[in-house]
């Protein structure tokens, strides 16, 4: 996989492994704070969680309940942003439809990190499974994303689950590999061959030794994952192959909107523009703690 | 060089045989019948019967397995259930208007990505500089089908300017051809530009610290030149592999691009035989791309191994 | 003599000057009329399917024996006349017209006939149900064929001249070529067009079929005289129906059907367009399983039924617009004149939530999940099903709303242990013993006594006044037993380019013979 990170990563790699002390994470901390785009993105980020959780306070309407008289109202002061063809409140809509995105976005990186960190570590370790873990995560890597999700969308159904699970099964090789690559740069080094002299166990090494490396690196990748899966849940919702079709979701809040939009444009409008906000946050916050926690992965 | 070519080449087969086996089993898996939708609504359960076993629907899994490799091996794609030809021939039918997409995408993508980012990186932290990244950020955030929906309201339906949908081949007439395809080139480009611009402007700042840079400064060159002859030539080509990424990444996005657009290629095709459970087809498509996903990343690693030799010996 | 010369002078000029003036509206030769679809039909063999998509292509393409006129009757088409009946009504002689070619120049014959008759008997739904009470169809001279029936019925006519899964005249060649199963991939009929090619995904390309005889009675419904002006008639495949709508706006498309109904205000206001309502177009209906699970139960059915509200879904589901639906309870469409019900007081459209829930009290229902299937595909048969679940379970019911591919329905539709309920549409039946709802051979297995019997009366009955009289009760105790809850009815959305002439709009679905291009 044509991936420049993977030469930066060996050296940043072979720098030994981060000291865990009190001055080291308070620097770190700091580090992080001033840095513009760790702020912006990560306020951003927060107000949209705390926006998820008081989606039912904060909304003026039960986004499910259907108002069949009032289809297709422009924004107005009873409803902020208008209705869609079934007379739903668009702002109650949009609000709940951040559930479904933060809760996929987050599930899947979730799923993906501890997965790819699983499977990167037996397949950096063990050289004989190493051969056909590869060959599996090279076969799922070999289709474009979005494709595979379809696929897999299809074969599985509607349900946010599902879609969670499509998802993880889509974005975990890449994590995988990197995983992999930082544990086989590791297992080589000094620090390592003396502590399995000294009779350490396998796990141990992974856990003392691999996985503080991969910490940085895998936090990085989990952001720009939640921000691809957010993306993704909102594709797949567009297509009619995501969660299904009554459950407030932006991509199918957009979807909707679509066959209105000569008539009702603000129906598409105001859920892509909260796509937008999500997106921009998580790849502010992204790319703060690429530039923070390592800046030679910078050239991806 | 041709070494690394062939051990990579090699290294392919056994991933192939893994992707082939995943599409089957996928596909396999998606409930429905093609039978009952050809049939239509009012079928009933004999016909449907008939139908299945005309088509091999009735054999067990294993055995249409064994079936679909060895056809595969005489580079038979198998039938398509709903369109009365060969899978091959289908795909054939409907590449060209993808690949026009992507070419066109491509080409918008380069055009707007490269000179941002060569610009952006050689004054960084200028005005300039601020406001050619806000906006690749703004095309990395704005999700490409939104983007396309409100280039269609505003150019199409409230200037009139451009067709709403639709695809005219470049071959029969290009005037028209070009009206079709700049809104869906446009909005699949603008997105990846942005991807492009980021990694130009990295390359670029990442070049002009270089020594060699210094010494033409120190030489007494004009800025212009030290920055168009020598910098820019050396950060243009990781941007080459860049480009590569790009279209990899093209071909997943031409798929909602050709929905929204009705631009009928092998997106729409996918899409319509996964609602048709147009098996044969389903597997074309997915095997096609891929092998030209694969095929692409296989020339970009070819590319940084040529760049960077110490690759070849890992 | 110098006056009678000008007075003839007069006359020639008056003449000249008639023919030149002409009348108001004459047919222009040429151009290729664009027809925007819904997607790709499934075959071009009429007798392969039902899908109406392959029926609105084929009825360009073939013909039939006899075919259907304004007011739902069957009138001769390749049938030289109406048929000699036996006096004990078991045997049917139809004369064939003379001269009539195939589009590969071959003439039509009985043998023709025959053949195409026995693959339609073996393959069409509408076929196997007359075939159930055919003995024999077999030529008796060059164009002669005679049907001899096992049991008497009134549905002969009425069968041979339905367009949809329709018996269509194949060359003997053709029928031989590929068996009732398969899907016939040649298509050479007797139509006023003829197919130059199919590119999937692509178009279409019919064109007119210069040695096409068209009948002397004029045009009326799918019948009569068919002449074709344009010389090039192009389909091509647009499956979204916003873009069907946008592309007639720009002009791009001449003619597109099954738009989406919120275009309608808009496309009234368009110039250069003209927005036709096509009625009938489909009821709507939520099919029960009465096979095996919770809607076994027939008070339960009562209750959904007694629970609606017909009007809101309605006008929802028509975009607001009130020309676009009418709240009907008869069972045939008021287009379909014969058999059209007027029949006051049925429990149809109650909205009595009261009258549900004691209905729920009185089933038992304890609140037990019912599985409504729908589909995004065919987006009134979603919007129904999600403004029904929404009054339904403000009446008691807990509705488990399944939104599935149609690929998937069609599947699941035929296992009763899948669903409870799910949605779709009837189109017009031209014959009672039509109603596929109402039997137990297609999905949700209505398998009533009451209703057996009166349909199977209905099948054996000749003269029309019992029949209908027996059609009456068939209502009343459909909507006693509820098998299935019928909704209102939904017209369709169609819209014309202006200079497009000669549309019969008043057709069910769309045909392009005397149809001419002004430009």
């Amino acid at each position: 996989m044509a991936d420049g990170v993977a030469v930066n990563e060996r050296a940043a790699a072979a720098a030994g492994p981060s000291a865990a002390t009190d001055a080291a994470r308070t620097r770190l901390v700091r580090r992080l704070l001033s840095n513009r785009n760790v702020v912006i993105g990560g306020s951003v980020f927060l107000l949209l969680v705390l926006v998820a959780l008081l989606a039912d306070a904060l909304s003026p309407y039960n986004p499910t309940r259907l108002y069949p008289g009032q289809r297709l109202r422009p924004p107005s002061l009873q409803n902020l942003l208008g209705t869609d063809e079934f007379g739903r409140d668009i702002a109650s809509l949009v609000l709940h439809g951040s559930r479904v995105s933060l809760l996929v976005g987050g599930v899947t990186m979730i799923l993906t990190s501890v997965g790819g960190v699983v499977i990167g570590l037996i397949a950096g370790y063990y050289r004989r499974l190493d051969v056909v873990v590869m060959r599996v995560m090279d076969g799922l890597m070999a289709f474009p994303a979005i494709l595979l999700a379809i696929a897999l969308m299809a074969a599985r159904g509607p349900g946010v689950w599902n879609v969670i699970i499509s998802l993880s099964v889509v974005y975990l090789p890449r994590t995988a590999m990197l995983i992999r690559s930082t544990a086989l740069s590791v297992r080589e080094l000094d620090y390592v061959l003396a502590a399995q002299a000294l009779g350490r166990g396998g796990l141990a090494i992974a856990f003392r030794h691999i996985l503080p490396n991969c910490l940085g690196p895998l936090l990085v990748r989990g952001t720009f994952i939640f921000a691809y899966a957010v993306l993704a849940e909102a594709i797949l919702g567009f297509l009619g192959v995501g969660v299904p079709p009554y459950v407030p979701s932006w991509g199918n809040v957009i979807a909707s909107g679509k066959n209105v939009i000569r008539e009702a444009f603000w129906v598409s409008a105001f859920p892509g523009v909260a796509l937008t906000l999500a997106g921009l946050s998580l790849n502010l916050l992204g790319d703060g703690l690429r530039d923070t926690l390592d800046p030679r992965l910078r050239m991806e | 060089m041709t070494t690394y070519l062939l051990r990579r080449l090699l290294a392919l087969l056994p991933v192939m045989l893994v992707v082939v086996t995943i599409v089957f089993f996928l596909i396999h898996l998606i409930p429905g019948d093609p039978v009952a939708v050809i049939l239509g609504p009012e079928a009933n359960a004999e016909q449907i019967e008939a139908a299945r076993r005309e088509l091999g629907l009735d054999r067990p899994l294993p055995e249409q397995l064994v079936r679909f490799y060895t056809r595969l091996l005489r580079g038979d794609l198998g039938r398509s259930y709903f369109l009365d030809r060969p899978v091959t021939t289908a795909l054939w039918e409907r590449a060209e208007p993808t690949l026009v997409l992507m070419a066109s995408a491509l080409f918008v993508a380069v055009l707007i990505g490269v000179p941002s980012g060569i610009v952006a990186g050689a004054y960084p932290g200028s005005g300039w500089d601020r406001v050619l990244m806000t906006l690749a950020l703004l095309g990395v955030c704005i999700p490409g089908f939104w983007l396309s929906l409100n280039f269609i309201y505003l150019f199409s339906v409230r200037l009139g300017w451009l067709p709403v949908a639709g695809y005219a081949s470049v071959f029969s007439d290009p005037v028209a051809a070009f009206r079709y395809m700049l809104l869906p080139a446009v909005s699949l480009g603008f997105s990846q530009s942005a991807l492009i611009a980021r990694i130009a402007r990295s390359c670029m700042i990442e070049v002009l610290r270089q020594d060699y840079i210094r010494t033409a400064r120190a030489k007494g060159l004009a800025e212009r030149s030290v920055i168009y002859l020598h910098a820019f030539r050396n950060a243009l080509v990781p941007v080459v592999t860049v480009i590569g990424i790009t279209m990899a990444i093209l071909i997943g996005g031409a798929v909602v691009t050709e929905i929204v657009f009705n631009i009928p290629g092998l997106g729409r095709l996918i899409i319509s035989a996964i609602l048709r459970r147009d098996y044969p087809v389903v597997q074309g498509v997915v095997l096609l791309t891929a092998a030209a996903y694969m095929l692409i990343n296989l020339v970009v690693d070819m590319v940084y191994a040529f760049i960077d030799p110490r690759i070849r010996y890992v | 003599m110098r006056h009678r010369k000008t007075l003839w002078a007069v006359i020639a000029l008056t003449v000249v000057g008639l023919c030149l003036t002409g009348p108001a509206a004459a047919q222009k030769k040429g151009g290729v009329l664009k027809v925007g679809n819904l997607g790709e039909p499934p075959t071009l063999d009429a007798h392969w399917t039902t899908a109406t998509i392959t029926e609105v292509l084929t009825n360009h393409i073939y013909e039939g024996l006899y075919a259907v006129d304004a007011k739902a009757q069957p009138i001769p088409m390749l049938a030289e006349g109406m048929p000699a009946v036996s006096k004990d009504g078991l045997s049917y002689t139809f004369k064939l017209r003379q001269g009539i070619k195939f589009h590969n120049g071959k003439e039509m014959t009985s043998a023709d006939v025959v053949a195409s008759l026995n693959r339609w008997g073996a393959q069409s739904t509408y076929g196997k149900t007359l075939y159930a009470r055919v003995a024999e169809v077999r030529a008796v001279d060059k164009y002669t064929v005679q049907m001899q029936l096992k049991e008497k019925t009134a549905t002969v006519l009425i069968s041979l001249a339905i367009p949809n899964n329709f018996a269509a005249i194949y060359p003997k060649e053709v029928v031989d070529k590929f068996k009732p199963a398969e899907k016939a991939t040649e298509s050479i009929g007797t139509g006023p067009f003829k197919l130059v090619e199919w590119k999937p995904d692509r178009h279409i390309k019919m064109v007119r079929f210069d040695d096409y005889q068209p009948r002397k009675e004029p045009a009326t419904g799918y019948g009569g005289r068919k002449v074709v002006h344009v010389d090039e008639l192009l389909w091509l495949p647009v499956p979204d129906a916003a873009t069907r709508v946008a592309q007639i706006e720009t002009g791009e498309l001449d003619f597109a059907d099954d738009l989406d109904l919120n275009a309608y205000g808009r496309l009234k206001k368009t110039t250069g367009v003209q927005p036709i309502v096509a009625k009938p177009y489909y009821w709507l209906v939520a099919v029960f399983n009465k096979k095996e699970g919770l809607m076994t139960n027939p008070k339960l059915r009562q209750a959904w039924q007694a629970a609606l509200d017909m009007e809101p879904i309605m006008k929802n589901v028509a975009g607001g617009h009130a020309e676009l639906y009418r709240l009907d309870s008869s069972l045939a469409f008021a287009e379909n004149a014969p058999w059209h019900t007027k029949i006051q007081g049925l429990p149809w459209n109650e909205h009595n939530r009261d009258k549900a829930r004691r209905l729920l009290r009185e089933a038992g229902y304890k609140g037990e999940p019912i599985r409504f299937m729908t589909t995004q595909e065919y987006k009134w048969m979603y919007d129904f099903a999600l403004l029904s679940k929404q009054q339904l379970e403000d009446a008691g019911f807990t509705i488990d709303l399944q939104v599935v591919d149609w690929a998937t329905l069609v599947k699941r539709r035929n296992n009763s242990k899948e669903y409870d309920a799910f949605t779709t549409g009837m189109g017009n039946f031209y014959d009672p013993t039509h109603h596929i709802y109402l039997g137990p051979n297609w999905p949700g297995w209505t398998n009533d006594e009451q209703l057996n019997r009166l349909l199977s009366d209905l099948a054996g009955e000749t003269d029309y006044k019992k029949r209908f009289g027996l059609w009456e009760q068939v209502t009343r105790t459909f909507y006693d037993r509820v098998p299935v809850a019928r909704y209102g009815d939904l017209f369709g959305l169609r819209a014309m380019r202006t200079h497009v002439k000669g549309f019969d709009t008043t057709l069910m679905r769309p045909r392009f013979h005397n149809v001419w291009l002004e430009k």
